[in-house]
């Protein structure tokens, strides 16, 4: 046990020891888009499902900044120790395969769910959340972390170079985010040709949604279909994860 | 009679159609100082680097104290001490006593074991005065002494060390050659790689010369030079390599 919480707390130092690269920005980044969409745009759009726009885009922005950290962190510090060699540090140790890989995804969960957390507050500032199903909600924040943290493992051990982390992000995961029903719902973009389809197909949509019934209220049926995916995605990307570590993909030449 | 320290039984690796180790088969006994001899490229860096997992052999076993290395690898890695030969050190955030630190956490030392050990480290290896230097900080010779306290954190059974004393000056070479005695002398194995014949010589009880992946001799270095004819290590270890007769 000592062994995993010392390799926790190299991969929460990291992330401490630089916030200012890995906390500041990207919570400075979704502040920017609650202002311009919250208050600047909410303001001429309405309501939307029977709730102000700013109301309605804040749980999915809080899923944003949960959603990209928890990626990250796991990517970019698996790849790093690859890149530099000291992964060698941990698989020479007692360690085990399952033990270096869950210590890596809960770093990138404790990031996730930090940067989430802040922008939760920053969120407060700009307008009222009734918190509807807090439980869940904190449930819910912490299966999609697992997911995309089990995600960016795959990710870092996957990719050769920097830039295969950057391309996952833009290429995958950026638009999964923005076609996911952060900024607007299924309903509004019916017979929108592209978007529609695009958005219907998207699991981020229904995972989106289904968080912001936790925050917002409403249907228990989308919540819970929401968090269904949620835990499918996190048992997929986590078991992958396992299962690279154990093979040493990668890893071991 | 105790199992050897490592036993090596019809080792294979390929990479694609390179044959890096190719069938070695020797062993290595508790307390002994070894050397592993070859050119660039021998696979003397694979063998050692397959001994401690990190890399998969394409056929042949592993034991360590008789323990199997690819399923016991957890109580393997336990009884082993690696020092690379590239200057690994996880320095982008960590100074230099938190990499011992981390290292010991690593292998399950609490804290309060690791803090005296880490600092009576520093100490013996000089290192005391940069305790709190990032690695970028340290020069050459400090980088490799800290590699190898990093390797002694968790008092290992057997170390193993790939060109230890590869680019250090006359001085940290005599400094580190020392250090390995002290640790011979407590009874632990060692097993070295080295381009330096003469170190071989001086510090080594058996060595194995290899080339192209096989093993081309193996013995004590006072023993191979009488069976080579040889005055010098040096000598024998030419002749194994480029075929070369007088």
């Amino acid at each position: 046990m000592i062994g995993f919480l010392t390799l926790l707390k190299r991969e929460i130092v990291r992330f401490l020891k630089d916030a200012l690269d890995t906390i500041v920005p990207p919570t400075v980044g979704v502040i920017l888009f609650m202002l311009i969409f919250g208050l600047a745009l909410g303001a001429r759009l309405g309501e939307v499902d029977g709730v102000p726009y700013i109301q309605f885009v804040m749980p999915g922005l809080i899923l944003i900044s949960v959603i990209r950290n928890s990626f990250m962190n796991p990517a970019y510090s698996l790849f790093q120790s690859r890149w530099e060699g000291n992964i060698a540090d941990f698989l020479v140790s007692p360690l085990s395969h399952t033990q270096i890989a869950l210590a890596i995804i809960l770093g990138g969960v404790l990031r996730g769910l930090i940067v989430g957390a802040l922008v939760l507050c920053a969120a407060l500032f700009l307008t009222d959340l009734p918190f509807a199903q807090p439980v869940l909600l904190f449930i819910y924040a912490l299966a999609v972390s697992v997911g995309f943290a089990g995600l960016g493992c795959i990710v870092g051990l996957w990719t050769k170079g920097w830039e295969g982390v950057n391309t996952v992000n833009t290429f995958v995961l950026d638009p999964l985010v923005m076609l996911g029903g952060v900024f607007y719902s299924l309903e509004m973009v019916r017979g929108v040709p592209i978007i529609e389809p695009l958005t219907a197909l998207n699991p981020l949509t229904y995972i989106t949604e289904g968080f912001r019934q936790t925050v917002l209220g409403g249907s228990e049926a989308q919540m819970l279909t929401g968090l269904g995916l949620t835990l499918a995605l996190g048992a997929i990307c986590v078991g992958a994860a396992l299962v690279l570590f154990r093979v040493g993909y990668h890893l071991k030449a | 009679m105790s199992t050897p320290a490592i036993s090596i039984e019809h080792l294979r690796k390929c990479y694609g159609d390179l044959v890096a180790v190719d069938d070695l088969t020797l062993q290595i006994e508790r307390g002994e100082f070894f050397g592993l001899l070859g050119p660039n490229g021998a696979g003397k860096t694979t063998t050692i680097n397959t001994v401690v997992g990190l890399v998969k052999p394409t056929s042949g076993h592993i034991f360590v104290h008789g323990l199997d290395a690819l399923r016991d690898y957890r109580r393997v890695h336990r009884l082993i001490g690696i020092a690379h030969q590239e200057i690994i050190l996880d320095g982008q955030f960590l100074n230099a006593r938190e990499i011992l630190l981390y290292q010991a956490g690593y292998f399950g030392i609490p804290p309060r074991r690791a803090k005296p050990r880490a600092d009576e480290l520093l100490e013996r290896f000089g290192l005391w005065e940069k305790r709190s230097a990032r690695v970028r900080e340290l020069s050459g010779g400090q980088k490799r002494r800290l590699l190898l306290a990093k390797a002694l954190m968790h008092d290992p059974e057997i170390l193993i060390l790939d060109e230890p004393t590869a680019g250090a000056d006359v001085e940290l070479r005599l400094q580190l050659w020392e250090m390995l005695q002290s640790f011979h002398r407590q009874g632990k194995t060692i097993l070295l790689t080295t381009h330096y014949l003469e170190e071989a010589e001086r510090l080594c009880e058996r060595v194995v010369i290899l080339h192209e992946g096989r093993l081309r001799a193996l013995g004590a270095p006072a023993e191979l030079r009488r069976s080579h004819h040889r005055e010098r290590l040096e000598d024998v270890f030419l002749e194994l390599v480029r075929g070369e007769q007088e």
